[in-house]
Parts: structure tokens; C-alpha cells; sequence
């Protein structure tokens, strides 16, 4: 008989990593036309980085994704970048980005601030326009003012700059210290129907609710926690890789190592939890690994619900849960003991 | 007379050849463009403010419409194409490597062992790691020798001909056993590489205020990455003894200065060209065959290319830690956690590679988002005969994870408390202070638990 259970797992995770430094620099000129370049030297490797990226040095300049082109991943032409690593792409590259663009946008409002009667403190950038704070009307076309910039006053608006999350070290004894700059939270909660006959385990659907401060692209930070679960499907109840006796790996290929395909896939309810962080870029954290978290645990807290069975050793196979069906009620490796 | 003939002939033969060559040639039709030449943009690419817009990628399209240059699709004039022979044995001493069978075969340019490689060993955190194994093995999927050839098929061939003589070693491949360091993976060090402690409170105080105690022992299996793209490099060596690399590496800074540091040679002579990569999950973060391909292509001078196979893929790159965590907890009878207990024990494999970043934020992460005063949390990382473990997407968080939130669910079941409900009274809230002491700052936990259990439905059955 099949039944169905439903569990949940919830999660921290911090951006960055720690033991050493792990700053990223970057660069951004702001074209004559007011379009500009964003040189980073990130590896866009499929997340989806560089679009993010574009769009926080587009939010700084005030003006559109589209109109910002990004250079990347060239050790003779792009600025140091610890890595797409961590989760930090995001939080680290991104501040250092928004701070290389806050730096070109500022030669524009010195060169704007003249022409139009007011104090460079007194600019925004906003709508592709250098405009008077307050009063929007009083304002010129950023194309305009990054075109006298260059030709005019002979100040091309570019600016460079880098960023490290701030830290302190641990203590080697007790731990104690600050070894990320932040954290992102998340919940994930499965629904499963168990085979009590064969032990197998269908995911049905899972209902996940991401941190990730602001969502710079929401429609990306849907596709990584969308990716991330499927990552997080395979850990719970297929993939394993396997040794023989003398160190050698028995399914090194994609016929025995088992990882979920499409058809695998449960119906999934992404939901991005409103947030803010004060020392991310506009706000933002980061996304990418937190996604693969907390799904095994949801999976087998679920299967548990289902069917009594609770699994201690990943991945839940067929085999392993019927195991754990059968065996429930005589050697649960779970001790409970009262206190004292 | 017969001379005119030929003349004549050749003549006639000359026009026919030229009648011949126009009509070989290829119709003159431009060949139509691969691709839809007219850009598809939405909306929100065109939008501000730009933060908050479901912008599309300009690499989506391009993946989609199958215009991505991947390392595979890259080719130079001349190129040659390399493979490595695996040692297939998990701990060896390497007698002897002869590679003269190989050298000989038609179509073989270079052959290279690790006597070769200026400093042979790398690692992010520790170099532990040989480019190519050259005095010792260390697990099965270990390169021995590399070789470059003109197609694929016949460095592959040009490797099963290297004739390599290893005296075996006893392996260890379990953790645990391997903790006992009776048998060491790298003599003289210790197979315990890397530690991590975090303590906070009162331990013994928190158990005694605790009703009840629960105690468990949780374990996770050894996972690929499984990119799409595996793992792949072109090496280019220039005639002022510069080198450039294209590569599939995700952090290339770094990756740089592991490179200068194998060739022994300045950064400012090597250029990494990081190609768009099909897949990292934190696969990609260190070098694996670069320093090879580029001596290589110094021996050869000409490029180098290698990609992985699938089978290279599991055997030779790294993977997930495997964890075994005992977790013993106290809690009093209306569900605060008083007391928790974390011992993490990691198989580490062969190599560091990121084993120390996974086992400081396992062990920082591994009592759970929830406010516990009285907290111990230890780990250990042990050397295995077997591939090495490295940074994967979570770096050891998805596995306690697993164990704690399944010791959460037992907690609630035992206890009679919702598992929501048991989660919402510990969780972290914004000021909170971490198993480190961190004041936490953007804190929502309680709010992704709401939302999460609203969408789906949590409370509807009545639970």
C-alpha cells in the first residue's frame, strides 16, 4: 500500500567563506552614451552570475540591465575574483561592483553638478538621467553628461574598486568570532508517497521559502532554488557513489550512478522570503548553495510521517527504507533515554 | 612528334583540370546564419530600476540556440589532444614508469610523467595533491602519466601502452578505521588533517536542565557533481614562454597563482581564459590538469586540449564529503533545546582539496538555525585511500543538515509538539547570537518556516 507523509526541513547558511580572505574586485566605465562595462573577473559558471552583476552596476548607474555588457574571466584583462565560490558571487562581487560604479557614477555628477547649477551631493541617478534630488524635472540624459565627461571635460566616468566581507577570526579553542559576514535562512517542506511494499519513495512536491535578502533577479534566484532541489532529491534517495574492496569505484558512469532526471522531479512552490541585508549590494545576499540544504532532510522527515520508518544513512533507496519499514519496531537506532 | 602530343595533351588536360576545379567547386550560396538574427529581448532587460526585474540572460540564449562555446567546441590550427593513464590502484609505492611504447607509437607528440612537473603538488589549503603521481599512489583515480597525441583515440591508446611497476601498499578507506592512524595515507602526517571545535556555555549545566535526552548517529554517501560540461582545458604555450589557458576552472585568480606556483614560473607569464562552464557545484574550484596540458604544450609547441570523460568525471574530480555525525541533545519537556552535543567525522579522501572550508562551516552550521546556550561541536577530516572530497554546493551544510533536522523531527514526535511548532520556539531571531558568538543580523527564519508551511499547507490536515 502507498501512503503519504509529509516532512520539513529548515536551514542556515552563510555567504563567503572563511580560513582566508576572499575579495573580489571590479570595473565600470560608463560609455559616451550613457551605456556602460562592467569588467569582473567571475566565471559565469551557469548560475546566471553575470546577469545579476550587470543589473547591481545598472542599479547604481540608474540605468537598465540591457545597457550594461559585461566582461568577465580573462586573468590578463579582469581585476582579481576569489571565485564563483561560497555563495558569495552575489554579496562580494556585488559590493565591490556597486562600489566601482558608485565611483564613475560620482565623476558624473561632478561633471553634471555645473551644468546644472547644483552641488554633486545634490545628484541622483535615476531612469538614465543624472537628475537634481527632489527635483527630477532638473536633469540631463546620463548619455549626455557621460559624453561631456569624456569629451567636455575630459574625465572619462570609470571607476575601480574591491571588497572583502568582514571578519574576525575564531578562536582555535572555543570557535568564538565572526567567521562570515552574513547568513540566508530557508524551509523546505516535502510531501512523499512510500511504496510499503517496496520500500520506494516518490517526492511529490516540495514547498521551499528562500532568504536571500534582496532578490536582485527573482526569477533567477527561482531557478537556482529550482536547481538546488533537484541536487537535494538525488542526495535523499539516489545518488551514491560506490567502492569495491580495493578502492575502486563500481558506477562511475551515469548508467549505475542513479541522479533524478525531469521525470524525477516533484512539483515544486518556490516562494522568496522578503528581506534586507544593510551590507549586501542593494540589500542582496546570495542564493546558489543554500538551495541544495535542507530537501534530504525534508525528504526523510516526510518518509518518516509516511510510514514510521526513520533513515540514519543517506541515500533513503528502495531497499534501505523497506529495511527501516520492517525493522521499525524492534531496532531503532535511536536511542531515547530520560535525562540523569 | 609524340612530344606535341603530350604538350597538347597537357593542355587540353590543364583546361580539363580547370573545367574540373570550377565544377568541383562549392555552389557560391551563403550559408544561412545558425541562428534567428533577430534578438529576442524582454521586457525587464530594459527596465529600471534594474534590481527587482526578471531580466533574461544573454547566455540563455545563446545556450539555447546551441551558440556557446564551450572548451569542446574550441579547436586551434594543429591542436593535439591528451588523456592521462589512471593507476587503477588505491596505495602504491611507483617503481618504475616506462613510457618508450608509447612514445613510438605513430600520432604520439609528448609523453610526460610527474618527474617532469617543476613543483609536483597543489591544493587550495593544503599541497597535498601530485599533478601527476610520481613516487607514490594514492587512490585509484591518480593520473600516473599524460600523453599527447593527434586524435583522442590514440593518446588513449598511447596510455595503455605505459608500462608503470607499483608495489602495493595496505589502503584505508574507512574513516573511522582510518582516524586510528595505524595506517597513513601521507607517512609521516597524521590522517586527521583538519579539526574544528566550537564551544559555547555550559555543557553538562545544559543536559542537567534538559527532561530529555535524545541521541543519534547519522551518515551521508559519497556524491559527483555531475556537470553537464566535464572538466576541460586547452593549453597554449607562446613562443616568448608565455602560456595561456582556456579552462572550465570557476575561480581563475587563484587558479593562476596555483598554476605560476607548479610551473614555477611569474603569473604575469600565464593567462587564464575562463570559458563560459557548463556546470561547477563547486567541482571546478581548483586545478586539475592545466599544469600538465601546459608542459604539454611547451614540449610539443602546440595546443593541448583534454576533457574529462564521464567516467574521469566520478573517478578523478573531486566529490561530496561522506559524514558520519553522532548528535546528542537535551531538551526540557516543553521543546526549548538546553544542551547540544555535534561530533562530525569527515572522509576527507585522498586529498584536502576544500576538506578544511567544508569542515569549518559544517561544524559552525551543525547545531541548526536555533538559539542553543550550552553547545560543543566537534569535527575531524580523515585522509582515505579513496577520490578526494572537495567543495560541493553547501559544503558539508547539507549533510548535518540531515542529521539535525531529522533529530529535530524525532524531538517533535517524541515530544508531541508540531515539528513547526518545535522549530518556531528555537528558532534564531534577528539579533540572535551564534554557536560562534556572531550577533546575527537580517534574521528570518521564522518567517521562511511560516511561509513555507502557509504555501503548503502545513496546518490543513489538522496537525
Amino acid at each position: 500500500m502507498k501512503k503519504r507523509g509529509k516532512g520539513m526541513g529548515c536551514m542556515w547558511y552563510p555567504i563567503g567563506f572563511t580560513v582566508m580572505a576572499n575579495p573580489s574586485a571590479a570595473t565600470v566605465k560608463v560609455n559616451e552614451d550613457g551605456t556602460a562595462t562592467l569588467i569582473t573577473g567571475t566565471v559565469e559558471t551557469g548560475q546566471g552570475s553575470l546577469t545579476v552583476l550587470g543589473q547591481i552596476a545598472a542599479e547604481e548607474l540608474g540605468i537598465s540591465t540591457d545597457d550594461v555588457h559585461v566582461v568577465s574571466a580573462d586573468t590578463d584583462a579582469t581585476p582579481m575574483d576569489t571565485g564563483a565560490i561560497a555563495s558569495r558571487t552575489t554579496y562580494v562581487t556585488g559590493n565591490a561592483i556597486q562600489l566601482a560604479a558608485e565611483k564613475a557614477k560620482n565623476i558624473l555628477f561632478d561633471v553634471a553638478a555645473p551644468m546644472l547649477g547644483v552641488r554633486p551631493d545634490q545628484l541622483e541617478a535615476k531612469d538614465r538621467r543624472i537628475q537634481v534630488k527632489g527635483f527630477p524635472q532638473s536633469c540631463l540624459p546620463i548619455g549626455e553628461v557621460a559624453a561631456h565627461a569624456q569629451n567636455g571635460a575630459g574625465t572619462p566616468a570609470l571607476g575601480s574598486a574591491s571588497y572583502n566581507p568582514p571578519t574576525v577570526a575564531m578562536d582555535p579553542e572555543t570557535g568564538q568570532g565572526k567567521p562570515f559576514s552574513t547568513y540566508v535562512y530557508a524551509t523546505q517542506i516535502a510531501e512523499v508517497e512510500v511504496d510499503e511494499e517496496t520500500g520506494e519513495v516518490e517526492v511529490l512536491r516540495i514547498a521551499a521559502a528562500h532568504d536571500c535578502g534582496t532578490a536582485i533577479n527573482p526569477m533567477l534566484v527561482e531557478g537556482q532554488i529550482q536547481g538546488g532541489i533537484s541536487m537535494g532529491v538525488g542526495m535523499a534517495i539516489q545518488e551514491e557513489m560506490l567502492f569495491d574492496d580495493e578502492g575502486r569505484q563500481i558506477n562511475p558512469n551515469l548508467t549505475n550512478y542513479i541522479m533524478p532526471t525531469s521525470l524525477d522531479m516533484p512539483d515544486l512552490e518556490v516562494d522568496i522570503v522578503e528581506n534586507f541585508d544593510p551590507t549586501g549590494p542593494f540589500g542582496a545576499k546570495g542564493v546558489g548553495e543554500p538551495t541544495a540544504v535542507a530537501t534530504s532532510a525534508a525528504i526523510c522527515n516526510a518518509i518518516y510521517d509516511a510510514v514510521g520508518a526513520r533513515i540514519y544513512n543517506l541515500p533513503a533507496t528502495a531497499e534501505k527504507v523497506l529495511a527501516a519499514i520492517k525493522s521499525k519496531d524492534h531496532s531503532d537506532r535511536q536511542k531515547y533515554l530520560p535525562a540523569g | 612528334m609524340t612530344d606535341d602530343v603530350k604538350v597538347a595533351d597537357k593542355t587540353d588536360s590543364l583546361t580539363d583540370l580547370k573545367e574540373t576545379d570550377e565544377d568541383l567547386r562549392l555552389p557560391s550560396v551563403v550559408e544561412p546564419a545558425h541562428f534567428p538574427v533577430e534578438t529576442i529581448d524582454t521586457e525587464a532587460r530594459h527596465q529600471t530600476p534594474a534590481v527587482g526585474q526578471r531580466a533574461t540572460r544573454p547566455d540563455g540564449r545563446l545556450h539555447g540556440l546551441g551558440q556557446t562555446k564551450y572548451i569542446d567546441d574550441i579547436t586551434f590550427p594543429n591542436m593535439l589532444f591528451a588523456k592521462m593513464k589512471r593507476a587503477g590502484i588505491s596505495s602504491a609505492l611507483i617503481k618504475s614508469v616506462d613510457t618508450s611504447e608509447a612514445e613510438a607509437m605513430p600520432g604520439v607528440a609528448a609523453v610526460l610523467t610527474g618527474r617532469e612537473i617543476p613543483v609536483n603538488s597543489y591544493g587550495p589549503s593544503y599541497q597535498d595533491q601530485p599533478v601527476l603521481a610520481d613516487e607514490r599512489v594514492f587512490h585509484a583515480g591518480d593520473p600516473v602519466a599524460a600523453v599527447a597525441a593527434v586524435t583522442e583515440q590514440i593518446a588513449e591508446e598511447a596510455c595503455e601502452r605505459i608500462k608503470v611497476e607499483y608495489e602495493p601498499l595496505e589502503p584505508v578507506y574507512d574513516p573511522v578505521e582510518a582516524m586510528k592512524d595505524e595506517i597513513r595515507v601521507h607517512p609521516p602526517h597524521s590522517n586527521i588533517y583538519a579539526t574544528k571545535r566550537i564551544k559555547k556555555g555550559d555543557l553538562e549545566k545544559g543536559f542537567a536542565e534538559a527532561d530529555r535526552i535524545f541521541e543519534g548517529v547519522y551518515s551521508t554517501q559519497m556524491i559527483e557533481h555531475v556537470p553537464l560540461e566535464p572538466h576541460a582545458s586547452i593549453a597554449q604555450w607562446d613562443p616568448n614562454g608565455r602560456v595561456t589557458l582556456w579552462s572550465s576552472l570557476g575561480r581563475i585568480t587563484l587558479g593562476r597563482a596555483d598554476i605560476a606556483r607548479t610551473l614555477d614560473m611569474p603569473i604575469n607569464k600565464i593567462r587564464i581564459v575562463g570559458t563560459i562552464v557548463g556546470g561547477n557545484f563547486g567541482g571546478k574550484n581548483e586545478i586539475t590538469t592545466e599544469p600538465a596540458l601546459a608542459l604539454l604544450s611547451r614540449k610539443t609547441g602546440r595546443p593541448v586540449k583534454m576533457v574529462y570523460t564521464r567516467e574521469e568525471e566520478f573517478i578523478a574530480s573531486t566529490t561530496r564529503h561522506p559524514f558520519i555525525m553522532e548528535y546528542k541533545t537535551g531538551v526540557t519537556n516543553d521543546g526549548m533545546i538546553t544542551a547540544r552535543k555535534v561530533r562530525l567525522v569527515l572522509d576527507g579522501g585522498a586529498y584536502c582539496s576544500w576538506s578544511e572550508t567544508t569542515l569549518g562551516k559544517a561544524c559552525i552550521l551543525s547545531a541548526g538555525p536555533y538559539n542553543i546556550e550550552n553547545l560543543l561541536a566537534e569535527a575531524y577530516c580523515m585522509y582515505t585511500n579513496k577520490t578526494m572530497t572537495g567543495a560541493m554546493r553547501g559544503f558539508g551544510a547539507p549533510q548535518v543538515c540531515f542529521a539535525y533536522e531529522s533529530q529535530m523531527d524525532e524531538i517533535a514526535h517524541k515530544l508531541g509538539i508540531d515539528p513547526l511548532e518545535l522549530r518556531m520556539k528555537n528558532a534564531f531571531h534577528e539579533g540572535s547570537a551564534s554557536p560562534t558568538g556572531q550577533v546575527l543580523q537580517s534574521v528570518v527564519v521564522k518567517d521562511s518556516l511560516e511561509k513555507a508551511a502557509e504555501r503548503f499547507g502545513w496546518k490543513e490536515d489538522g496537525q
